[in-house]
């Protein structure tokens, strides 16, 4: 395969798919301590686990701009969160050639707690209200946990989107 | 994508002014978002479905293991609250029929004046921050965004996002939500309209067994009952504001209420409707909920109601969407 398929949009936007509609079908039902798993935004993370910091965020940003445009929250939102997750958990990655699987999976907890945690600032820029309260103390740990569960799969899932290999060394443009 | 890494610093600035871009034109309305929303439901519908099929025998083990204890002590409370409110249903349906036969006679317009859509959920919130629902009925059902939503027990939302075939509700307990309400509350208060003092002589008592010592017979001071009787005329006291959800965790409140002399009657249990209006998205008299907590605020704030809602957030199967729209919607 050749020019755009080659890519990693494609598959990035497939997994998207399907997680997008994990995300709104299968999550809401299961929830731990009353908190919804975020499974889109665990796998962003995980993308910058498994990459660096720049294919993090673009993953993040693909992924975030398919979960507001699959929810219907205001578009760009989501994206601009989960960008910041992807671009955490790679910040992390760098300095580590070849990571063991539960320092990518903390790395991937890493970049959802920003992620999350970001979620509700960015509703307050937008103008909502309320949405800063007690209960992200619990919302975020137990998505961040779940995250870190999940990695383990995700990760490697992430590697085939983004078409690297385990041990390649991902040298950022300007470092 | 090994050969794709550009400098960090660019993407992260490039993604963010990107995402801020977009959020300024979704939030100023945009169609051709809005075009892309549809397309993109329409995309992701196929996955949903087959998630939907090989999820759910995961999704019935949580839910029969996440469940069952909350079920059955549900299940007692909910027996005996069937029990308890069947007389009163009757007498309910009874003063609704006469209370529609009112409004026809008046031609006054009433929720049953409206047509509506019955749909069923088949999403839930995905985030942690917003409280909303999926529901599958749509634009083709003539659903339109700001429609009322509500069930038997009361409201529970207003549609926010309209797909072909479906459409997004947002819940009346979410931070965004706001609907215009009117507070009512009945009052009896006595009224003594009527006083008598009746006294009776109870005969059986009064008549002594002739003795045999005596020839006369007596009759001795009768007992005398005094009764008071007192009317009490029932007050309806209305109070308008403005609800506003606030998340998950807390009670809907209701705002700028005036703090008028009136005010001071409203108490805890006083039950809270749609005011309806030429501008609000709701129609009048839709049960929102009882008054769960009046919170008296320093200065001229103004005091607060705690509104727990009548409709159960929580265990929504199917909602009924009012195909309601303002005058001012209507250009009318």
């Amino acid at each position: 395969m050749g020019g755009l398929v080659s890519s990693w949009p494609p598959r990035v936007t497939l997994i998207g798919f399907i997680l997008v509609a994990v995300q709104t079908g299968v999550a809401p039902e299961l929830r731990p301590f009353g908190v919804v798993i975020q499974v889109v935004l665990a796998f962003a993370a995980a993308a910058g686990a498994a990459s660096g910091p720049s294919e993090g965020a673009m993953a993040g940003f693909v992924l975030g701009l398919m979960y507001d445009l699959g929810t219907g929250t205001p578009l760009g939102a989501t994206a601009f969160t989960m960008t910041l997750a992807g671009y955490t958990a790679g910040w992390g990655r760098q300095y580590r050639i070849e990571p063991k699987w539960w320092i990518l999976a903390l790395l991937t907890m890493a970049g959802t707690t920003v992620g999350e945690s970001a979620v509700p600032f960015v509703r307050v820029m937008i103008g909502e209200t309320d949405v800063v309260s007690s209960r992200m103390l619990v919302v975020v740990p137990v998505v961040a946990v779940a995250s870190g569960i999940l990695s383990p799969m995700f990760v490697p899932l992430a590697r085939w989107c983004l078409r690297i290999r385990p041990t390649e060394l991902r040298l950022p443009a300007d470092a | 994508m090994a050969n794709f890494s550009p400098g960090r610093r660019r993407v992260i600035a490039v993604l963010a002014l990107t995402s801020v871009l977009l959020l300024t034109l979704d939030l100023r309305g945009n169609q051709v978002f809005d075009g892309i929303r549809s397309a993109f439901s329409v995309l992701v519908s196929p996955f949903g479905k087959a998630v939907e099929v090989v999820s759910a025998p995961v999704v019935r083990l949580w839910r029969a293991y996440d469940d069952y204890d909350r079920i059955v002590e549900e299940n007692r409370v909910l027996r005996a609250q069937v029990d308890a409110q069947r007389s009163a249903e009757i007498a309910a349906q009874n003063a609704i029929i006469e209370n529609q036969d009112l409004l026809a006679l008046e031609g006054l317009e009433s929720l049953a004046s409206y047509d509506s859509v019955t749909a069923r959920l088949i999403g839930q919130s995905p985030g942690n921050f917003d409280q909303q629902v999926e529901i599958d009925r749509g634009a083709v059902h003539g659903i339109r965004v700001g429609m009322a939503a509500l069930n038997e027990a009361g409201l529970v939302g207003k549609v926010t996002s309209v797909s072909p075939q479906s459409s997004v509700i947002m819940l009346l307990t979410d931070p965004s939500y706001a609907v215009p309400v009117k507070i009512l509350a009945t009052q009896e208060l006595p009224t003594p309209v009527a006083t008598s003092t009746t006294s009776t002589t109870i005969a059986p008592d009064a008549v002594s067994v002739p003795d045999a010592s005596s020839e006369t017979s007596s009759t001795t001071p009768s007992p005398t009952a005094s009764s008071s009787t007192s009317t009490t005329v029932p007050e309806i006291v209305r109070e308008t504001g403005v609800l506003r959800g606030q998340g998950e965790v807390r009670l809907p409140r209701v705002y700028f209420i005036a703090s008028t002399t009136s005010f001071g009657r409203i108490e805890v249990g006083d039950t809270v409707f749609t005011s309806g209006g030429s501008t609000s998205l709701a129609p009048p008299n839709i049960p929102v909920g009882r008054v769960a907590n009046v919170i008296t605020r320093a200065g001229t704030a103004g005091q607060e109601l705690e509104i727990e809602p009548t409709a159960d957030l929580d265990r929504l199967q199917f909602v009924r969407v009012v195909l309601y729209l303002p005058q001012s919607e209507l250009g009318g």
